[in-house]
C-alpha cells in the first residue's frame, strides 16, 4: 500500500499553503464535509509533538531564505574580489545550514511520533465503533474484515499525509513571503515574470480536480476488491483446493488486479504529472527571468549577485505551487477517506472518527511490552476518569427474575427480502412471544431459514439493517439498547461459528476479565444467589466462575490436558490451530466464565456429543442460569421448559 | 483432531522477524531475492530497456541549465548585448519544456510497467500459496498473507515503478556532473567524484541498520493490521460478550509495539540523513571558498565558479532523492525478503504422479495406513479397508477418533506416514494432483463464502457451467428462493440474502454437485442443518451420491440410512467395518449399539405437541474438526 510514513522529510517536497488550516483553503466549499476541521482535530491529538514538529519544519523550510541571501552576498564579495568577506559569509552560511539540519531532526522525530498518535486515534475510534457492545458509539458492522482493513490502513494514512502537507505548506508559505519580498525590491518585473508560471501550475491542478477525485475513488474501489478477494481466498485456501477451483480463482484474481492496474496507473500518472508540472515550472521561471532580465543583465543594472539570489530562491519557490497542488489532491483524497471511515462509525458521523480517546492498557500484564518512546502517557491509567470511554465499564449485575419477549417481529429493511419461508417483504421472525422465569431452559428450534439465528441476534442487538417491532423485557422492564444491555454479567453468547483470536486459550476464554481464584474443585457456579459477585479485584467487573470450572463445564478439560502449554497454549491465528469443535467449546467456556444471568447459545450440537451437552445443560440449570438455546436434539428438547418452534 | 497438540507460535510474525535478522547475510537468500527480481523483470525486458533510454535523456537535460547560466554571466561580464542573452534564455526554456514532456512519458511508462510486473508476481504468489500444504495455512493468518501478497508486492512495485526510475536518473545526473566538470578542470571533477563517493559510502554504511529497522516495522505493521483484521472478524462474538475493551487493550499494545519499532527506524533514518546532508552543506561552503580562491587567482571565470557552486546545489537533489527513496527502497528490500521467503516455502505434498485411475467411480483402498501430526501421538493407526467403486461408506466414531484426518488423507491434504492409500487401484501419490482434485470432492462442515455473486460462489469463479444448470441445481437442493431478484448474479453478501449457516452448507453441496466428481467425501456436511431440513436435503444428497463412490462422515445416524458400508473408528483405529445391514444386526457390535442408543433417544417422549420428529433421530457424534 502506501508508504506508512508521510514525513521523514523530503526537503524538496516541502510546500506552502497557509499555515493556519482554518483560513486560506479556497477549495473547502467543494465538499460540504468539514474535512479541514476534522483533520485539525486529528492533528491536535498530541499537540506537543505536533507543534514541535511544526516549528522544526517551519524553520527547515524558511532558513533557505537566509541561505539564499547569504549566497548572493558571497558572490557579491566574489565579484569584488573581497576574499575576507567571503570567508565570513561562508561561515554564516555554514551555521544557517547546520541550524536547518538540527531543526529537521527535531521535527522529524516528533512528527513520526505524532503521525502514529494520529493514526491510532482514528484507528482506535473505528475499532471501538466496531467492537463496542451497543450504546451510542456502536457503528454498523463492516461488510467484510478485508474491506474494513483498508479503512484502518489506507484511509488513516491519507488523513495523516494530508496533515503532513500543512506543515510543509506553512514552511513554504513563510519562505515565499520572505523571498518574494526580497526579490521584489531587487527587480519587480523579473519577480512577477518568475511567479506567474509557478502559479499557473497550481491552476491546472484546480481544473483537473474532479478527475483527480474520481480516479482516486476508482482506484480505492479496485484496491478493496482485490483485498476482499485475497482475504476470502487466503482464509479458504483449502476450500479452493478441494473444489478444484485454483484456476478460475486465479482467473478472477487476474481480472481484479488488471482492473486495479488500470485505475492505479491512471491515478499515479496524473499525480506524477501534476508533481512534475509544478517542478518544471521552476525551469520555465528561470528561463523567463533570463529572457525578461536580459537587458538589465547586459546593462549591469541587474547585478550578478541579484541573479544568484533569484536562482537560489526559484527552486524553493517552486515548492509553493507544487505543495499547493498536492494539498488540493490530498484534500480530495482526505474527503474520500473520511467518507470511507465514517461508514464504520455510528450515524456515519465523521466526528466520531476523530473523537479524543485514550487507549486502555492493563498494567502488569505479561504481554505488555515496554514503551521506550513515550507511548505510555497516552494510555488510560487505572483510576483515570477523564477518558474511561474505552476502558471496560463496570456493569452492574441485574439479577434476572423474568424474561419476556412480546410480539417480536423482525424483518429486513429492504423490500426484497428472501428467506426460505417468507414471501417477499414478509418478516423473518414474526410475532414471537414467550415469558419465562429465571432459571428456565428455553429451546428454539425450526428449519433452515426459519429465523432462529435472526431471533437470537435481534435479542442481542447484533442484527443489522432490520426492523424490529415488539419488545423484550427484563424483569418487566423494556430493554431499549439490546447491544449494550445483553452483555456480561447479564448475558453471554455462544455463536454458531465462534471466532477466536490469536492469543492464549486462557485469554480467549477470559477476554480481559479477572480470572478469579482458581477453584477447580468447586462446582461450576459455587456461590449462592446469582446476584452475588464471585470476587474479582478492585477496578474489575465482578467476576465469574473460575477459569478452570468454566473449562470443565464446557467439556474442554481433556483437550486442554493434551495441549503442550495447557491454558497458556496459543491458539494460532483466528484460533485455527484448534478444531472446529474445540473452538465451539472454547466459546462455551468463554460464556460460562462470565457466570451470566442469561446464556444465549446458537447450536452447540456440533461441538458436544449428546451426553456432554446434556450434562452441560444440567450444570447450567443447577446454577440457576436462564438459557436460550437453538437446538434440534430430541433429548435437549425434552429437557426444555419451553420450546419455541419457528417452523 | 482434538488430539493434535498445539504448538506455541507466539505473536504473529514475531518469530519470522527474528529469523530474518539472523539470516540476513545468507548468500542464498540474496540469491533468492535476486532471482525473484530477475523472474519479475525478464518478461518485460524490452519495455524496461526502452524506459531506461528515455530516462537517460530525461536525466541529462537539467545538467545543461547551469552551463547556460554560466555562459550568460560570462558573456554579460564580457559586455555581450541583450539579444545574445535572450537567445540563451530561449534555449534554456526549450530544454525545460522538453524535459517536462519526457518526464510525463516516463511516469506513465514506469508505472504501467511496474504494475504489470507486480501483478504477475501477485498472481504467481496466490497460485503458489494455494499450492502449499494445509499445515501452512493453519499457521499463517489470512491477514498476514494478504500483507505479503498485496502490501509487500506493492512495496516492490513502488520500488520498480518510482524508486528505480528516480534513483537511476539521480545516478545519471551525478555521473553527468562529474563528466562536465572534467571538461572544466580535472581537479574539480576529482574532488566532486571523491565527495560523491564519500556520500555513497555513508549511505552504504547506514544501509544495514536501516533495513533491519524497517523490517522490524513491517513486522510490527503486520501484527497491528493482522490483529485488527482478526478482531473485526470476531466482532459479533466480541460485541455480544462485552469484550470490546479487551480487544482495544490488545490494539493499544500492538500500536505501542509499532510506535517503538517505528521510532527506531526513524532514528536510523535520521543518522543516515545527517551523514548525507552534512556532507552537502560542507561541500557547498567549500565550493564557494574554493571558487573564490580560484577566481581571484585567475584560474577560472566568475561564470565557471557559478557553475561549480550550482552543481554542488544540484547534487543535493539527486542525493536527496536517493536517500528519500531509500525508505521506499528498504521497504521494498524487506518486502522482497518476505516475498522470497514465501516463494521459497515448499509444499511437502508433491505433485509427481502420472498414473490415471480408471474412469468412473473410484474404489478406495487403505492398507496399513497410519498418520500422526507429531511424532509421539498417532492419530490414525494401521487402517486397512477396501471400499468398492460406486459404493458408499458411512464413517462413525467419537471425537478424536480420526474421522476428519481420514477425509484429509483421501483428499491428499495430508500425506500418509506409512501404508498405502489407493484410489481406483492407483496409490494416491501417483495420481496427478489436477486429476485428483477434479475427481475427488469434499463437502466440509465449515463453508467459506466469497465476496462475489451467487454464481461465483457455486462455480467457484468458473465460467463454464451454463446458468440453467446452476439454477436447476440450486432449486433441486432447496435454495431456489435465493434466485429471486437478480438470480445468479446477486451478491452473496447482499444483506437481503442473509445466508444462514445451513444455507451455506447447502451451497457447498451445490458446488460439488455441478462438478460431478467420481468420489465424494462429506465431512459432517449436514451438521448445521436441522433434522427437518435435513430430511429434505437427504434425498438430494442420495441423488448426488448415487452414481459415485462416497464416504459420509456422520453427524447423525439417520444420514447413513442409505449407505452400503459402515466403518466405526475409535481412538485412531478402525474397530468395525462391514456392510451396514450386517453390522446393524450383529450381536454386541459397536454400530448395532449406536443404533440402539439412537432408537432409545427417539422413543423418549416429547410432550410438546408442536414437535413432530417423524424421522430417525440423531445419534450425535462429536465433530472433531
Amino acid at each position: 500500500m502506501k508508504a506508512d510514513n508521510p514525513k521523514t522529510g523530503n526537503p524538496k517536497t516541502g510546500n506552502p499553503k497557509t499555515g493556519n488550516p482554518k483560513t486560506g483553503n479556497p477549495q473547502t466549499d467543494i465538499s460540504d464535509r468539514p474535512i479541514i476541521r476534522l483533520a485539525w482535530r486529528v492533528s491536535q491529538e498530541h499537540p506537543f509533538e505536533f507543534w514541535i514538529g511544526f516549528a522544526g519544519f517551519l524553520l527547515f523550510f524558511s532558513i533557505p531564505a537566509l541561505s539564499g541571501y547569504l549566497t548572493a552576498q558571497a558572490f557579491e564579495a566574489l565579484t569584488g574580489n573581497d576574499i575576507g568577506t567571503l570567508y565570513f559569509i561562508a561561515g554564516a552560511l555554514l551555521l544557517a545550514e547546520l541550524a536547518r539540519l538540527v531543526a529537521f531532526s527535531f521535527g522529524a522525530v516528533s512528527l513520526t511520533k505524532s503521525w502514529t498518535y494520529m493514526r491510532s486515534l482514528m484507528q482506535g475510534n473505528l475499532l471501538h465503533a466496531q467492537l463496542v457492545s451497543g450504546g451510542e458509539d456502536a457503528g454498523p458492522p463492516a461488510r467484510s474484515a478485508g474491506d474494513a482493513l483498508s479503512r484502518f490502513r489506507d484511509d488513516t494514512n491519507d488523513i495523516v499525509a494530508f496533515i503532513d502537507l500543512w506543515l510543509d505548506a506553512a514552511g513554504g508559505f513563510t519562505f515565499t513571503l520572505i523571498s518574494v519580498g526580497i526579490m521584489f525590491q531587487i527587480n519587480a518585473t523579473a519577480t512577477l515574470v518568475a511567479v506567474v508560471p509557478l502559479m499557473l501550475g497550481a491552476l491546472v491542478v484546480l481544473v483537473m480536480d474532479g478527475t483527480i477525485k474520481q480516479w482516486r475513488r476508482d482506484d480505492r474501489a479496485a484496491t478493496r476488491a482485490v483485498a476482499a478477494m485475497l482475504g476470502d481466498v487466503m482464509a479458504g485456501a483449502t476450500a479452493v483446493k478441494v473444489n478444484d477451483a485454483t484456476e478460475p480463482v486465479l482467473g478472477r484474481f487476474q481480472h481484479l488486479v488488471d482492473t486495479r492496474r488500470r485505475t492505479a496507473v491512471r491515478d499515479r500518472t496524473l499525480n506524477e504529472a501534476i508533481f512534475q508540472l509544478a517542478f518544471g515550472a521552476t525551469d520555465v521561471a528561470t528561463a523567463l527571468v533570463l529572457v525578461v532580465g536580459a537587458g538589465a543583465i547586459a546593462s549591469g543594472e541587474f547585478a550578478f549577485a541579484d541573479l544568484v539570489l533569484f536562482l537560489a530562491y526559484l527552486p524553493w519557490l517552486s515548492n509553493f505551487p507544487r505543495q499547493l497542488s498536492r494539498l488540493i489532491t490530498r484534500h480530495r483524497q482526505a474527503i474520500v477517506s473520511f467518507e470511507g471511515m465514517e461508514e464504520l462509525v455510528a450515524e456515519n458521523d465523521p466526528d466520531r472518527v476523530v473523537r479524543q480517546i485514550r487507549l486502555p492498557v492493563v498494567r502488569g500484564r505479561d504481554r505488555r511490552i515496554p514503551f521506550e518512546f513515550g507511548y505510555e502517557n497516552t494510555l488510560a491509567q487505572p483510576g483515570d476518569n477523564d477518558h474511561e470511554l474505552l476502558v471496560r465499564p463496570e456493569r452492574t449485575r441485574v439479577p434476572l427474575e423474568r424474561l419476556t419477549v412480546e410480539n417480536l417481529t423482525v424483518g429486513y429493511q429492504s423490500a426484497a427480502v428472501n428467506q426460505t419461508t417468507s414471501p417477499i417483504g414478509a418478516p423473518v421472525v414474526s410475532n414471537v412471544s414467550f415469558d419465562v422465569e429465571a432459571g428456565a431452559f428455553v429451546v428454539i428450534t425450526g428449519r433452515i431459514g426459519s429465523g432462529k439465528s435472526t431471533l437470537l441476534r435481534t435479542l442481542l442487538g447484533l442484527a443489522n439493517e432490520v426492523t424490529v417491532t415488539g419488545s423484550i423485557r427484563w424483569n418487566g422492564e423494556e430493554v431499549v439498547d439490546h447491544g449494550a444491555f445483553f452483555v456480561p454479567p447479564q448475558c453471554a453468547f455462544v455463536s454458531q461459528i465462534p471466532q477466536l483470536l490469536s492469543d492464549s486459550l486462557a485469554d480467549n476464554i477470559l477476554l480481559g476479565t479477572d480470572p478469579g481464584p482458581d477453584r477447580s474443585d468447586e462446582d461450576l457456579l459455587p456461590v449462592g444467589p446469582p446476584s452475588h459477585p464471585a470476587g474479582g479485584s478492585a477496578g474489575m467487573a465482578p467476576v465469574a466462575g473460575s477459569l478452570a470450572t468454566a473449562v470443565r463445564a464446557a467439556a474442554m478439560t481433556d483437550d486442554v490436558a493434551m495441549m503442550p502449554d495447557g491454558l497458556a497454549t496459543v491458539v494460532g491465528p483466528r484460533g485455527l490451530r484448534l478444531s472446529g469443535g474445540q473452538r465451539q467449546r472454547v466459546a462455551a467456556a468463554r460464556a460460562l466464565v462470565q457466570r451470566p444471568e442469561l446464556l444465549v447459545v446458537d447450536d452447540l450440537s456440533s461441538a458436544l456429543d449428546v451426553a456432554t451437552e446434556f450434562e452441560l445443560w444440567e450444570n447450567v440449570a443447577d446454577a440457576g442460569i436462564t438459557v436460550l438455546a437453538v437446538s434440534h436434539r430430541p433429548k435437549v428438547l425434552e429437557k426444555a421448559d419451553l420450546i419455541v418452534d419457528l417452523g | 483432531m482434538s488430539s493434535t497438540p498445539v504448538a506455541d507460535v507466539g505473536a504473529p510474525d514475531q518469530p519470522e522477524a527474528d529469523q530474518t535478522t539472523t539470516r540476513r547475510d545468507n548468500p542464498s537468500q540474496l540469491q533468492a531475492q535476486w532471482s525473484t527480481l530477475v523472474a519479475l523483470i525478464l518478461p518485460q525486458k524490452w519495455a524496461y530497456f526502452g524506459l531506461s533510454i528515455a530516462l537517460t535523456v530525461l536525466a541529462l537535460l537539467p545538467l545543461f541549465g547551469p552551463v547556460i547560466i554560466g555562459e550568460v554571466v560570462d558573456r554579460a561580464t564580457a559586455g555581450a548585448g541583450a539579444g545574445d542573452l535572450v537567445s540563451l534564455g530561449v534555449l534554456y526554456l526549450s530544454l525545460a519544456l522538453a524535459g517536462q514532456a519526457a518526464a510525463a512519458c516516463v511516469a506513465w511508462g514506469s508505472t504501467t510497467l511496474a504494475w504489470r510486473t507486480a501483478n504477475d508476481l501477485r498472481v504467481q504468489m496466490v497460485e503458489h500459496v494455494l499450492g502449499l500444504d494445509q499445515e501452512f495455512h493453519r499457521n499463517h493468518p489470512p491477514g498476514a498473507l494478504i500483507q505479503r501478497i498485496d502490501g509487500d508486492v506493492t512495496s516492490v512495485s513502488d520500488f520498480l515503478g518510482t524508486v528505480v526510475t528516480a534513483v537511476t536518473s539521480a545516478v545519471l545526473i551525478l555521473v553527468g556532473i562529474v563528466t562536465i566538470l572534467l571538461f572544466i578542470d580535472w581537479r574539480l571533477a576529482l574532488a566532486m567524484g571523491g565527495y560523491i563517493a564519500v556520500c555513497g559510502f555513508i549511505a552504504f554504511r547506514f544501509r544495514r541498520g536501516m533495513v533491519n529497522e524497517s523490517e522490524g516495522v513491517l513486522s510490527a505493521r503486520a501484527r497491528l493490521y493482522g490483529g485488527i483484521e482478526e478482531r473485526l472478524n470476531a466482532s459479533e462474538d466480541l460485541r455480544a460478550n462485552g469484550a470490546g475493551p479487551h480487544a482495544m487493550t490488545r490494539f493499544s499494545e500492538d500500536t505501542s509495539f509499532f510506535m517503538d519499532t517505528r521510532m527506531r527506524e526513524e532514528g536510523a533514518f535520521i543518522r543516515l540523513w545527517w551523514g548525507l546532508n552534512l556532507g552537502i552543506v560542507i561541500c557547498m561552503v567549500a565550493s564557494l571558498i574554493l571558487g573564490g580562491l580560484m577566481v581571484s587567482a585567475g584560474a577560472i571565470t566568475l561564470g565557471t565558479a557559478f557553475i561549480l557552486f550550482q552543481y554542488t546545489q544540484q547534487i543535493r537533489r539527486p542525493l536527496d532523492t536517493i536517500v528519500e527513496r531509500y525508505e521506499t527502497a528498504q521497504k521494498a528490500v524487506s518486502a522482497l525478503n518476505r516475498v522470497s521467503k514465501l516463494r521459497a516455502e515448499r509444499p511437502t505434498i508433491l505433485d509427481l504422479g502420472t498414473t490415471s485411475p480408471p474412469p468412473g467411480p473410484l474404489a478406495v483402498q487403505l492398507d496399513g495406513v497410519s498418520f500422526n501430526y507429531y511424532a509421539d501421538e498417532p492419530v490414525l493407526q494401521d487402517i486397512t479397508f477396501s471400499l468398492g467403486a460406486g459404493r458408499s461408506l458411512g464413517v462413525v466414531g467419537r471425537s478424536g477418533s480420526g474421522k476428519t484426518t481420514l477425509s484429509r488423507l483421501i483428499l491428499r491434504l495430508l500425506e500418509t506416514d506409512s501404508g498405502t492409500l489407493a484410489l481406483g487401484g492407483v496409490p494416491i501419490a501417483d495420481i496427478p494432483m489436477d486429476e485428483l482434485r477434479q475427481r475427488v470432492a469434499l463437502i466440509p462442515q465449515e463453508v467459506q463464502l466469497y465476496d462475489g455473486s451467487l454464481r461465483d460462489n457455486v462455480t467457484m469463479f468458473g465460467s463454464d457451467a451454463p446458468d440453467e444448470v446452476l439454477e436447476r441445481t440450486l432449486t433441486d437442493i432447496g435454495l431456489g428462493h435465493l434466485l429471486d431478484g437478480d438470480g445468479l448474479h446477486r451478491s452473496i453478501f447482499d444483506s437481503d440474502l442473509g445466508l444462514s449457516a445451513g444455507e451455506s452448507q447447502l451451497l457447498a453441496l451445490a458446488r460439488v454437485w455441478v462438478r460431478s466428481p467420481d468420489l465424494v467425501v462429506l465431512d459432517e456436511a449436514t451438521a448445521r442443518i436441522d433434522p427437518r431440513s435435513e430430511k429434505i436435503v437427504q434425498d438430494t444428497i442420495n441423488d448426488l451420491l448415487a452414481s459415485r463412490t462416497s464416504i459420509v462422515i456422520a453427524h447423525r445416524l439417520s444420514t447413513l440410512s442409505q449407505v452400503d458400508d459402515i466403518a466405526v473408528f475409535d481412538q485412531g483405529r478402525l474397530v468395525e467395518f462391514g456392510p451396514r445391514k450386517e453390522l446393524a444386526d450383529r450381536n454386541g457390535g459397536r454400530y448395532a449399539a449406536m443404533l440402539e442408543l439412537a432408537r432409545a433417544d427417539l422413543t423418549d417422549k416429547i410432550d410438546q405437541g408442536d414437535i413432530n420428529l417423524d424421522q430417525t433421530p440423531a445419534l450425535e457424534g462429536t465433530n472433531e474438526g
